[in-house]
Parts: structure tokens; sequence; C-alpha cells
């Protein structure tokens, strides 16, 4: 009796127990990295870890090796045009090479600090940059795309600390990307939080749904991967070479479809709108991009975005030669000596073009004049009329930067290092520019001037809820959003100047006649 | 007696991995963010004169005051705005609270400790309220 | 003086409907057309087309009335008197001249009438019916391959706009014209018109 008791008591308790026994397991994956030997290791760099992982994840980095996160090099099949961020020149801090320990901080790989880099070696791959999930996982400038092993100053000088990283705790915890590890670049390009894209910064981390319907935390809560989705480590969408006009409809599973599928219409299709009132908009989606409408502003988030750079006021010093730092009444710095005058913007309305995805970058060694007035960093294609093109919302980044005035190109300087010609230690830009066109194998004719140009960004992100999407009088009024956007008939913006003189003097013809008439009736009958 | 002994060992076994279980959970620190955010700031911001960010302290401050359990200034228990009941009473209004309505409350109290642990003035990623 | 009853109640009831929806449509179309600003874009082209669908309702049961009844024979033109009131309008009103037409049952509009109301239905009607429809269904049409502007259509559409104006200025003047300043206004109301004189209707 006693027994059988016993036999009952230890079932219920293994019944209650086990369960909750079996609860911690990990639901959203299958393996739980804590539990590998190979991971229970001291590790003394991020390539060591590197080899743990490719000891099970056998090819993942020859993976990694085909894709421009690798490279930073990508040739557009379309124009022959060599980009990559290896190779093209932007207005914000201009260029990559002679500053690679600098920009590759941002790149997935360790040691990328020269020219010599060995794009081959699979032990380079960062796996954990992309793949962290503690958040503690961060590559400093400077280390060329090293986590501190030590105690590290962020900057020489700054008295910020960065503790060594715990490889080990790390690495035992990864897992899927997420807005925090793709963040932990994106949200930063253009060397600081929000600075290039405005649509793009750290307030997407986490989201709330009227910065992002879709990312939003505490709803959808997509991660970038949700519609970037990736195969074989390869990544979905491009600034390239994007998808401006999807007409291939929505996916559907079992429907082979290799389209772009981080597009609005890859989910929601080309005529998303509900039946009634709101199905009049469907008949907008073949002139006007979904993001248009549906990101109303951008910067939203409380991050400002840097609007404009004037790299030629840098280099302003104190009478002491020290360098000098502006700041607005928010504390954002408007002046620095290193880089020149900023304008920032939050909640930006953007500016609208027609686009057709094709994007013609202006390269080192391409001619620039300054009579030409403003150089575009890239040329957005797209018309009316191609077919291809819809009405696109874009941050416009103006500024001016150096080129060499006598061989009329662009010029690659040499910014960031502790050496005697890096120009945010020493500000000469004789010498800057030297060095960085050497790194870049360009002839420098020693002169330098600066030139106005321009760069636009196509804004896809932060994405309102539909509440908050723009209403019709945004754009279907004389000076509306869309007031300078050509090719195209809007109603309430457009109208024939001539038809409507005439058709308001026949009206107010008539109407003067009518009165006229009447009041010679009332005049004569009094008679 | 064997058969016993057996059970006995089953039974120890059984409950030993369950309360292994419970101690193994770890905090989640990006449901951490989100409930402080949503829940937390939303609340102090307006209504309690302002929102506190997680670097405002150091990591020990915050151990000292979450083991304190005391919220406005000792008048009621900081627990209890994780717990279940709280996140009901504001479900309604409250997306984050909502969300996580079910989440056992030792469980959400980790996943917010993990949050402001990390982002504290001395912690990992040191973090704003927004 | 006399009464002869002139307009039967679906007539009436034709008329001030669409009078109702005309001014609603010039209101909302001229707001839309971007001249001012009165209910908001979105309002306006609301109800703009949904008066649109009312009108071209009402427009199908009206050309099937006046089909089955006959009554579109009321605007056949004529020139006959057609001087005579012309001149009636310029000179003879302001002298309290007589009325030189005869309004009966049979002929309820005076020829000046007969060709501006025929003018409306074969002209400005059809015009604002047919652009108002590619407007609308512009996206379609296109999609069909008839690579038809939407600013032609447009520009259609508001010179059909400012003649509809136009005609309606007049035309509310011209209800003051009567035997008093209100009697073809009662008229349109009631369907009984006053008449000067000793004119018997004609049954």
């Amino acid at each position: 009796m006693k027994i059988r008791h016993l036999v009952l008591l230890a079932g219920f308790a293994l019944a209650s127990a086990l369960p909750a026994g079996a609860a911690p397991a990990k639901l959203n994956t299958t393996a739980d990295h804590s539990k590998f030997k190979e991971l229970q290791q001291e590790f003394a760099s991020g390539p060591e870890v590197t080899k743990a992982c490719l000891g099970c994840h056998t090819e993942a980095a020859s993976q990694v090796h085909r894709t421009k996160h690798w490279n930073w090099e990508f040739l557009n099949p379309a124009n022959q045009q060599r980009l990559g961020k290896k190779n093209v020149i932007n207005n914000f801090c201009i260029s990559v090479p002679s500053n690679y320990a600098f920009c590759t901080s941002c790149h997935i790989g360790y040691g990328w600090k020269d020219g010599n880099f060995d794009f081959a070696a699979q032990e380079n791959v960062d796996c954990l940059v992309c793949h962290d999930t503690t958040g503690a996982y961060k590559k400093l400038p400077g280390l060329a795309g090293h986590p501190p092993y030590k105690d590290t100053e962020v900057l020489p000088g700054s008295g910020k600390i960065v503790k060594a990283t715990d490889l080990a705790k790390v690495a035992q915890k990864v897992g899927k990307t997420s807005r925090d590890t793709c963040g932990a670049c994106h949200f930063f390009g253009g060397g600081g939080d929000g600075v290039k894209h405005g649509d793009m910064d750290s307030s997407l981390a986490s989201p709330d749904k009227e910065l992002d319907v879709h990312m939003d935390a505490t709803g959808l809560d997509f991660t970038c991967g949700t519609c970037h989705k990736a195969a074989s480590h390869d990544v979905a969408g491009s600034r390239y070479t994007p998808v401006a006009r999807d007409t291939g409809g929505a996916h559907i599973r079992g429907k082979e479809d290799d389209s772009n599928p981080a597009t609005c219409q890859s989910c929601h299709g080309e005529t998303p709108h509900k039946k009634g009132e709101a199905a009049k908009l469907n008949d907008h989606t073949n002139v006007v991009a979904c993001q248009t409408c549906h990101i109303p502003k951008i910067a939203r988030g409380g991050v400002a975005t840097k609007m404009s750079w004037d790299w030629s006021t840098a280099g302003q010093l104190s009478p002491e030669g020290k360098p000098l730092l502006k700041k607005d009444d928010k504390g954002r710095v408007i002046y620095d000596s290193k880089k020149g005058d900023f304008t920032l913007g939050e909640n930006v309305e953007p500016e609208y073009m027609w686009f057709n995805g094709d994007i013609t970058y202006t390269l080192l060694g391409d001619k620039v004049d300054k009579t030409d007035g403003i150089t575009h960093i890239n040329k957005v294609g797209g018309s009316a009329t191609d077919g291809r093109s819809l009405i696109w919302p874009m941050k416009v980044f103006r500024g001016a930067q150096p080129y060499d005035p006598v061989n009329k190109t662009l010029v690659t300087p040499h910014t960031a290092g502790n050496d005697d010609t890096a120009y945010w230690k020493n500000f000469g830009w004789e010498k800057a520019i030297a060095t960085g066109m050497k790194a870049s194998g360009a002839p420098f004719s020693g002169q330098v001037d600066f030139i106005k140009t321009d760069m636009s960004w196509p804004i896809t992100h932060m994405v309102a809820p539909k509440e908050a999407a723009l209403g019709c009088a945004d754009c279907h009024s004389r000076d509306g959003r869309l007031a300078k956007v050509g090719g195209v008939y809007i109603p309430g913006r457009d109208h024939d100047p001539l038809i409507d003189l005439i058709g308001w003097l026949m009206a107010g013809g008539a109407l003067a006649g009518v009165i006229g008439h009447g009041a010679l009736r009332l005049v004569r009958r009094k008679d | 007696m064997k058969t016993r002994r057996i059970l006995v060992t089953l039974l120890a076994t059984g409950l030993a991995a369950a309360s292994a279980s419970a101690l193994a959970y770890e905090g989640d620190w990006k449901r951490g963010r989100v409930y402080y955010r949503s829940v937390c700031t939303a609340c102090h911001a307006a209504q309690a004169g302002g929102s506190i960010a997680p670097s405002e302290m150091t990591k020990a401050q915050w151990q000292a005051y979450l083991q304190a359990d005391k919220h406005a200034k000792g008048k009621d228990s900081l627990k209890q705005y994780v717990g279940k009941p709280y996140r009901a009473s504001i479900r309604a209004q409250n997306k984050a609270a909502d969300k996580f309505a079910d989440v056992p409350d030792e469980e959400l109290f980790e996943d917010l400790k993990a949050f402001v642990i990390k982002g504290a003035k001395d912690g990992d990623a040191p973090a704003s309220c927004s | 003086m006399e009464r002869i009853y002139i307009f039967k109640r679906f007539e009436r009831i034709w008329h001030w409907t669409q009078a109702l929806l005309i001014i609603g449509m010039m209101a909302t179309g001229f707001e839309i057309h971007g001249s001012y600003t009165l209910l908001g874009f979105a309002r306006a082209t609301t109800v703009h087309t949904t008066a649109a669908w009312a009108l071209i309702a009402l427009w199908v049961f009206a050309i099937f009335w006046h089909f089955t009844t006959g009554e579109w024979r009321q605007y056949i033109p004529t020139t006959e008197n057609l001087t005579a009131m012309i001149r009636y309008y310029l000179t003879g009103i302001f002298s309290n001249a007589p009325h030189p037409f005869r309004q009966t049952q049979l002929r309820k509009h005076n020829p000046l009438q007969r060709l501006a109301y025929l003018g409306v239905k074969l002209f400005i009607n059809p015009l604002i019916w047919a652009s108002g429809l590619a407007y609308l269904y512009y996206n379609e049409i296109n999609a069909a391959g008839y690579a038809i502007g939407l600013g032609s259509i447009a520009l259609v559409h508001s010179i059909a706009a400012f003649l509809m104006l136009t005609f309606f200025i007049v035309h509310i003047y011209f209800a003051t014209t009567g035997h008093t300043w209100s009697s073809h206004i009662k008229a349109m109301v009631t369907g009984w018109e006053e008449v000067e004189g000793d004119a018997r209707s004609v049954p």
C-alpha cells in the first residue's frame, strides 16, 4: 500500500516536474549554443570564434564571401559601374580607402586595415556582429573591424572606455539577426546615429507603432530580415540597384519568385487598399510609390538626421590652435573643425522625384566641374514616361566637398588616422588628399577646391500607421508635396491657365450681363 | 525497499529539475527594453514627472534599487508594476502590457533587470529612455 | 390671369434633384480643380463622385421618361418667334411689352429655351458625362491600351464645367423673367404657371 502511494506520489511529482523541467528549451531554435563544447572556451580574438563557428557551419564563410557585405564591391550590371563601399565616393565622410581601419569597424570581417586585406580567409568573417543577441558586441573605429579585446578608449583622448569583449559569452548566445545587429552599422551610417539615411536610426531598435508600423516592438515586431529575406547569407535589397516599381504582385508560398522580397508590393501587392472609398487609392499605385504617402516624414524617432555638410569650412581652429565644436540649442553638433558645418533635421519632409531604380554614381576619375552647378554624387534615373518609374520620396543630402580643380575630379582624402597626413589630426587638405589619392591609385594635382554636391537616398523605412499617411490634399493642392514633380497631371495642383481664364471670364461675363439686365428691369419697372 | 529507493530518487530528481528550470531563466533584455519603454517610461513621462533613463544609474545602483523593491520613494512595491494584475489593468490602453500579459512575473522582472543592467551608466550599452 | 399646369410631378422632382446635384457638383468640382478649398479635397471628391452617380441614375430615368412620354419633342428647335424672343429680352422686357411666347402644355419652352436646353442636353451634358466617366476610369482606360492623358480628360471636363456654370447663371436669371419675378420659380415648384392674358391651355 505504502509503495503504491509512493508510486502515485512520484508519478504526480514527475508529471508536474517534467514539463517544467523541459520548459527552458528555447522554442525559437533547435540549438542552444551555450551547450556546445566548442564555444565553452576562452577566445582571444574574433577570428578564433569564427573558426569555432565554421567547425559546424562549414559553408557559412564562403557564402558570406560572395556578398556585398563582405566585398564592399558591386558591379552594376546595368551600366558596368564598379560600386560598393570600397569604390564609391559620397558627401558624408567621402571615401573608404586610406581610412580602412576606421571605416571597416562596419565591415563584417576582421582585420581590413589597408588595401592588402585577405578576402579569401574564412576566419576573417565576423559571424558575431550579425548574430550577437547580447547587445554587448561592439566594433570600434580604428580597430579594423575587431571588437576591443582589452579595455579600450573609444577615440584616443575621449576618456570613454569600452570594456574588453566577453567573446565566449557572445558566442554562446548567438542567434538570428535583429534590428539591433543590422542597426549596429546601418543606423549609424555616415558616422553617427541617423546621420545618413533619415529613415534609419537607433530609434528603430525598439520602435512604437507610430514610428514604424511593421517594426513596432509591441506589435508586428518585424526584424530587418523579415523583409530583407536572406538566403545563403545574401541579404535581399540593394541601394545600388533598387527596385523602384515592383509589378510582380505579392509573393506566395509555393510560387517560385526570385524578385526582391523587400518591396512593399512583395507582400501587399499593387492594390492593397480596401474596397470602398480607399479603393480609389489603388488608382495611384502606378504613379506613386507606397513610401510617398506612407512615410510622411523622416527622422521621426527623436534622432536628427544630417541634411547638409559643408566640408569647405572645416579646419577653423581656436586661437590656441585647438579644434572647435559648436552645438545648437539641442546640443547637436553643427560645427566640427574636423568636418565643417552641418545642418540637421527631425521630422523632415522628403523631396519627391520620379525614380526607376537606375542610379549612376559620380566615381573617382569622372570629370566634375564647379561651373556645372551641383555635382550629383548619384544621379537618380526616372521619368513619367519610361514605364518603370514611380514618384519616390528621397532624402537629398547636400554639401560641399573637396575636389581637384586641375584634374577636375572628386578626391578621396585621408581623414582618420593617427599619422602626420590624416586631416582630422593635422587639418591640412593638401597632405590628406595626397595620401588618400595615393591609396586610391588616382592622380592628384596638389590643388584643392570645394565643389557643391548632392546625393539622393530613396526613403523606405519608418512606415507610419495608415492614419498618419498623407492625405489627398497634401499633393492635390496648388502648392502641395508634389508641386515640383513634372510629367503627371495632378487634379487640384494642375490646371490650364488659359482655359481657366476663358472659363471665368465667360461665367463672370454672364453674371455681369444678367445683373445688368436685371438692374435695368428694376429701374424701368419703377419708372 | 529497492523500489521505494528508486522512487524517492526519481522524485528527488524531478523536483530538482523543476527548481533548476526556475533558476535557469535568464533575462531577455530586449523584452525588458520594450516593457521599460512602453510601460515604465510611458507612465513616468506622462504622470510621474519625467522619464528615467537606464543610463542615469550605475549597475550597482540599479541592483540595489531592484533589490529594495520600493517604488515612488517607498510608497509601493516596484514588483507590483511588473505583475500580472497590473498588466491586466492597463492592457486595454497599453500594447506592451497586452503583449506580455501572460509572461510570468519573475521572468518579466528578470527581463527588466537585464535591460537596465545592460543599459546602466557603466553597463554594456548605456541606454536612453526612447 | 390664368393658371396652367405645365410641369408634371416627375419633371419637378427631376429638375430640383438635378439642380441640387449640379450645384453640389459645381461647388465640389471647382474645389477639386483647385480653385478654392471648401470641404477638403478628399471629401470633395467623395461628394462629387457620389453625386455624379446619382445624377447619372437620374438622367437615365429622365431620358426614359422623355422618350416614353414624348416630352422629348419639347426640345425640337424652332426658329419661329426666335427673333421676336431675342428682341423681347433686349428691349420689350424693359417696357412691360407683352411676352411674344405663349406657354402651353405642348409648348412649355420658348424658342430660346428650346435651343438652350437642347444645347445643354446634346452638348454640355454628354461632354461632362463622358469626360467625367473617363476621369473616374482613367486607370482602366489606360490599362486597356488607350493612352489618354489625365490632363486632356480634365481639360475637357473643366471646359464642360465652365459651360455648365455659365448656363447655370443665365438659367437662374431667366427664371426671374416670368410674369412676376417669381412666377417661373413657383411654377417649377408647384407645376402651375401664371400666364398673362386669356390664353387657354390646349388640352
